[in-house]
């Protein structure tokens, strides 16, 4: 006998579950599903890279291509000057991808409750675990002090673009010395709005299928179209934000170069 | 009798931390949305700069998140 209305409340979970372990080492659900989305996304990818000609193939290998093409001229029109951008190009292409088919595998049935293991859900989305997206966030922020300071030409250079003026005037230090923590806020921001994003979409899908009872199908639909528009968003703005948080930087130094010339 | 033996603060909270969360980034993605069709319609080619507008959406929507992730901590 299966029931038809449910008795219990929608079964709702933040944080990543331990499924198994791994000789001492314990492996979240989270981690595993990332691990069989990582191994597809690669040999998906490695075979498009063989089958990408001079004249367009048609098919997904078009979709991707697309996807390339969005985030070169994204990163193109950032900078200005087109040959560094061009070095900063396959970084975030690469974080885009991750991004996007980490979140979009959020949204088939069998990631969730469909499956079990020791009790918890067997299939998590990487991104809905914020160990996840704040290692993602670090790294590219990482990635973006090391490219700013070597763009800007030495540490204290870099240091200086926080200050408008003068770093003795008072004003201009403190209006500097705040931007700066304003500047390291951003692994925090970057991390939390992705793995917020991508938690709620999870429980909201989860309350109104909850809610519909029979009609379950019905009354979730909407809310997981809106999650796939959600989902490639919230990918395109995390590449956004880091191509901008570089491109200040990038632009302010070669703006100097052209007043002092 | 409609005297309640317990109340629970919690819900409470939680109740107030909903409401009052979501007013702020609801008002400033509404100002954004507006902002952006109003550009639109002076100016009908500024109609290409939507995915800036969005990016602004989530910064304001990060802080109704926060609001709401907050919940489960209480």
């Amino acid at each position: 006998m299966f029931k038809i209305f449910a008795n219990s409340g929608p079964v709702v979970y933040v944080s990543p579950k331990v499924i198994f372990h791994l000789g001492n080492i314990p492996i979240t659900n989270s981690i595993f599903y990332g691990w069989l989305v990582f191994i597809f996304l690669i040999s998906f990818l490695i075979y498009v890279a063989h089958r990408v000609k001079i004249k367009p193939a048609r098919g997904i290998i078009q979709l991707i291509e697309y996807a390339f093409e969005f985030i070169i001229n994204l990163i193109n029109t950032s900078f200005e000057d087109k040959n560094k951008a061009k070095k900063y190009q396959p970084y975030f292409i690469t974080l885009f991808l991750i991004i996007l088919i980490n979140n979009e595998f959020e949204l088939f049935p069998f990631a969730g409750e469909a499956l079990k293991s020791m009790g918890w859900p067997l299939l998590r989305p990487f991104t809905a675990d914020l160990n996840a997206t704040f290692a993602m966030a670090a790294v590219t922020m990482g990635y973006v002090y090391y490219s700013s300071v070597k763009e800007s030409g030495g540490f204290r250079k870099y240091l200086g673009h926080f200050f408008v003026g003068s770093p003795f005037n008072p004003l201009y230090l403190i209006i500097g010395l705040l931007e700066m923590i304003t500047d390291l806020t951003r692994v925090f921001s970057l991390s939390l709005r992705l793995f917020l994003n991508v938690t709620i979409g999870e429980i909201v899908i989860g309350v109104f299928s909850y809610l519909g009872h029979i009609l379950a199908p019905v009354s979730a639909l909407p809310f997981s179209l809106i999650e796939v528009f959600i989902m490639a968003l919230q990918a395109y703005i995390f590449t956004v934000l880091s191509v901008m948080y570089l491109a200040i930087v990038v632009n302010h130094a070669s703006d100097k170069e052209v007043q002092t010339a | 009798m409609f005297l309640a033996t317990t109340i629970s603060t919690i819900m409470i909270a939680k109740g107030l931390m909903i409401g009052g969360g979501f007013i702020g980034p609801g008002i400033g993605i509404g100002l954004i949305g507006g902002n952006y069709l109003q550009a639109v319609g002076r100016n009908p080619e500024a109609a290409k700069f939507l995915g800036q507008a969005l990016i602004f959406v989530a910064i304001v929507e990060l802080f109704g998140l926060l609001a709401f992730a907050s919940i489960f901590i209480v």
